[in-house]
């Protein structure tokens, strides 16, 4: 699978990332703006598993980007909340979704954990 | 920055101006209109006739509505009594509300001009106090009735959009009307100012987000005598009292706020104007201390706090797993990573914090289901303790920046860059395990177990943070006590060394519970001696050392939310005399605030200054320093929560006379406490 979009959907739908709490409940519609048009992704949440479909279904809270944006968001490059408040992505819905996509996307590259910072052997 | 600026608010939504209801903004005058962390208007300025206006009187009530009674020329002139202009303004659903009325006084008809200039800088609220050239592009609309200010940078957009009810002249730069009044008439209009927060589609963001219209003026009038007339009602034989709780409850009911994340629940912001934001520290504490008066508070800050829990390693937010918060903003340095509040995480006392506030709030309320329901981040929470708190692996919490460039660099309370500091005034190597991180960490590993024990179903994981909380607490003893000196180190530095100054942070200590009962005594009398007693209150900072400044933020100031802390860590410990003797203190210092205990005044001996001495900050009323007469009359009258029951122990010296709290809210329903000056001389 050589999209970055659909390696990104492929994961969440086989498991779903740790953080994402148990409790967790609610549905998401993706779409994103590419030079081909609208590719719509639908996830679903309950109880902190995620179930994946590559359609259109209604949702709690729809989330709209540029597929540009959406893969730096995959990498880790975007933090999905700064993004939103520059407006490049768009939510309708519940803004804790918006906050929820600081859970389903990675962490930003590189960063240490504070012991390394401190001198020491983390763990 | 200037005190006396007036102001009307509903949560982050505020206006601040000159006394004749002006706003022309500067880097160190930061007046104007805002909303969602953006200044939406930096010029609003009124003319007659070409005169600037002059205030007769203000009228403000309740942070809800002020009133304005202007007359035109400036202030040395004789009153032209000829003609006189009301200025009546609100935040009202959301929107800044201005009705002008203009009188013609004389006994002829007159013709009259107002002017209104208009303009915005949209400077984010983080920037607003510095010279700052906006990086987007800054527009302006002429509109029929009336004008639209705008501001784009990327897909980055804000709009004021300010019109006028009655006929008006618009251009680029204001507002105007000519007016024809017959004797003795007057004319009306109402102007209203949005705030657009807008995306690439032209529609604001917060219209197609689930949450409840923002209240009218009317409602929130409503809302206010709803809530003063659910929280306890206080009688008390001296007034200072009664006066110093009934400002705090309608200082506490301003700094409600509802973020968008939980758009149904209310938590307390952490100050007016400037700091009405989701905060870590602040919110915790604040909802800590109101727990015998407004209970939902903690429930509402224990959701917020943990949704926005940290997950990740993030060195541009000193985020790690299981972090709580410092502090979250909407404003523009936010949103295009100038700075780091998306949000921050540089704190170290939050997290242990929230522990500690989850159980207190269980104890009180008996509401079960948070526990249950909050299980998951407060084992994240008590997780980042040991493996990221703990920053050399010896047991102790420690801070040390990743983001040197726009983070902070000391995470606890005393956050300026020189607060912690040795007695002859070197500054220590990090990183620091500042001593009240460490009671905190001990307190929120009893109460982690607690929770574990009663309520997860998991007493081997209770056992373990029993085990180590008593590791901890003897190892600290070990490590922080000065023997020769009869007291607990500041800090320990980056290589384990003391750092010797005398400082309020150890009373922190007596809350926490993790000093022996041996010591009390010696720590106490430390507390309530000359060295840091004020008279006042306590100092953050003895008297002695060497940087000890009367008026230093963190290095002498008295701090009331500081000493309201103390004060029932005194109490836990049985010094109900030191306690009685600082609560009084507080009470007095807050008559000379007209009830408002300001986040902190000067640490000058009472004896030199026979009066408190208020220190410019920014923010009035402070959340922390609002909550300190609810945790005061808590230590006055020695209120716990045990199983169903309210214990009461009251201890309240002489010149308080009766005091009664009738209707305390808890999971016993409701109990009246009362206590009297002499009740303790019985016993």
């Amino acid at each position: 699978m050589s999209d970055p979009i659909e390696a990104f959907f492929a994961q969440l739908a086989r498991q779903a990332p740790e953080r994402v709490l148990r409790r967790t409940t609610g549905t998401i519609r993706f779409e994103l703006e590419g030079s081909d048009g609208l590719d719509v992704w639908h996830v679903t949440i309950r109880h902190g598993r995620l179930a994946v479909e590559h359609r259109a279904r209604y949702a709690d809270t729809v989330i709209r980007t540029r597929r540009d944006v959406f893969v730096r968001m995959a990498r880790g490059e975007v933090k999905p909340l700064t993004a939103w408040l520059r407006n490049e992505i768009v939510a309708d819905g519940h803004f804790r979704f918006v906050v929820l996509l600081e859970r389903l996307f990675p962490a930003p590259p590189g960063a240490r954990h504070p012991r390394e910072r401190a001198g020491r052997r983390p763990g | 920055m200037n005190q006396n600026l007036v102001r009307v608010l509903d949560g982050n939504v505020f206006v601040l101006s000159e006394d004749n209801g002006d706003i022309e903004a500067t880097a160190a005058n930061p007046v104007g209109f805002f909303d969602f962390d953006t200044r939406f208007l930096s010029v609003w300025r009124l003319t007659l006739n070409g005169e600037r206006l002059t205030s007769l009187s203000i009228a403000e009530r309740d942070h809800l509505q002020m009133r304005f009674f202007l007359v035109p020329g400036a202030p040395t002139h004789y009153v032209d009594a000829k003609s006189s202009l009301i200025r009546e303004r609100a935040i009202t659903g959301g929107v800044f509300e201005e009705r002008l009325t203009l009188f013609n006084h004389h006994h002829v008809p007159e013709e009259f001009t107002v002017r209104l200039d208009v303009g915005s800088d949209f400077a984010p609220i983080l920037g607003v106090a510095a010279e700052r050239t906006p990086p987007g592009r800054l527009y302006r609309q002429v509109e029929e009735r009336g004008l639209r200010l705008g501001y784009q940078r990327e897909r980055f957009q804000r709009e004021t959009a300010v019109t006028s009810s009655e006929p008006v002249r618009v251009d680029e730069r204001g507002l105007t009307w000519t007016v024809r009044l017959a004797p003795r008439q007057a004319w009306t209009t109402t102007l209203r100012v949005r705030s657009f927060v807008l995306r690439p589609d032209g529609i604001d963001v917060r219209d197609r987000l689930e949450r409840r219209p923002r209240a009218s003026a009317e409602e929130r009038q409503d809302d206010l005598s709803a809530w003063l007339s659910r929280t306890p009602q206080l009688t008390c034989d001296w007034e200072a009292l009664t006066e110093a709780y009934r400002r705090s409850l309608v200082d506490l009911a301003a700094l409600r706020y509802s973020p968008l994340t939980l758009p149904d629940e209310v938590m307390p912001a952490a100050g007016l104007p400037w700091a009405a934001t989701i905060t870590g520290r602040d919110s915790i504490l604040t909802s800590f201390m109101a727990l015998p008066v407004a209970p939902e508070l903690a429930s509402a800050t224990v959701r917020m706090l943990g949704i926005d829990q940290g997950t990740v390693l993030d060195d541009f937010r000193d985020e790690e797993p299981g972090k709580i918060l410092r502090e979250f903003r909407y404003g523009e340095m936010v949103a295009f990573e100038e700075r780091p509040q998306s949000p921050y995480y540089g704190t170290a006392d939050a997290t242990p914090l929230y522990v500690i506030l989850l159980d207190e709030y269980e104890r009180w309320s008996g509401d079960v289901g948070l526990v249950r329901e909050f299980e998951d981040e407060a084992r994240a929470a008590l997780r980042w303790i040991d493996e990221y708190g703990d920053l050399l692996g010896d047991g102790y919490v420690r801070y040390l920046w990743r983001n040197e460039r726009s983070g902070v660099a000391n995470q606890g309370w005393k956050d300026s860059p020189e607060a912690i500091c040795h007695a002859d005034g070197r500054l220590p190597g990090p990183p620091l395990a500042t001593c009240e991180l460490q009671g905190y960490a001990y307190d929120a590993k009893l109460r982690g177990a607690r929770m574990a024990r009663e309520f997860w179903g998991d007493p081997a994981y209770a056992d373990r943070l029993e085990r180590e909380a008593a590791a901890l607490r003897e190892r600290f003893d070990r490590d922080f006590w000065i023997a020769d000196r009869g007291y607990y180190a500041l800090a320990l530095d980056g290589d384990g060394g003391q750092v010797d100054a005398l400082a309020s942070n150890m009373g922190h200590l007596l809350w926490s519970g993790i000093v022996p009962p041996e010591r009390a005594a010696e720590v106490a009398a430390h507390l309530v001696g000359p060295r840091l007693f004020s008279g006042w209150g306590i100092r953050s900072l003895a008297t002695g050392q060497e940087r000890y400044n009367p008026l230093g933020y963190h290095l002498g100031a008295v701090w009331p939310f500081d000493n309201a802390l103390i004060t029932w860590g005194l109490r836990r410990y049985g010094f109900a005399e030191e306690a009685g003797r600082i609560a009084e203190a507080m009470v007095e210092v807050s008559r000379f605030f007209h009830g408002r205990l300001p986040e902190a005044f000067a640490g000058y001996a009472r004896e030199l200054t026979e009066y408190p001495v208020g220190y410019p900050t920014a923010n009035s009323p402070q959340a922390m320093a609002t909550a300190t007469p609810f945790l005061l009359l808590r230590a006055l009258l020695g209120l716990e929560a045990a199983g169903e029951h309210l214990l009461m122990a009251p201890r309240v010296p002489a010149r308080f006379g009766r005091v009664e709290l009738l209707d305390v809210p808890g999971r016993w329903g409701r109990r009246d406490v009362i206590g009297s000056g002499l009740a303790h001389l019985a016993r």
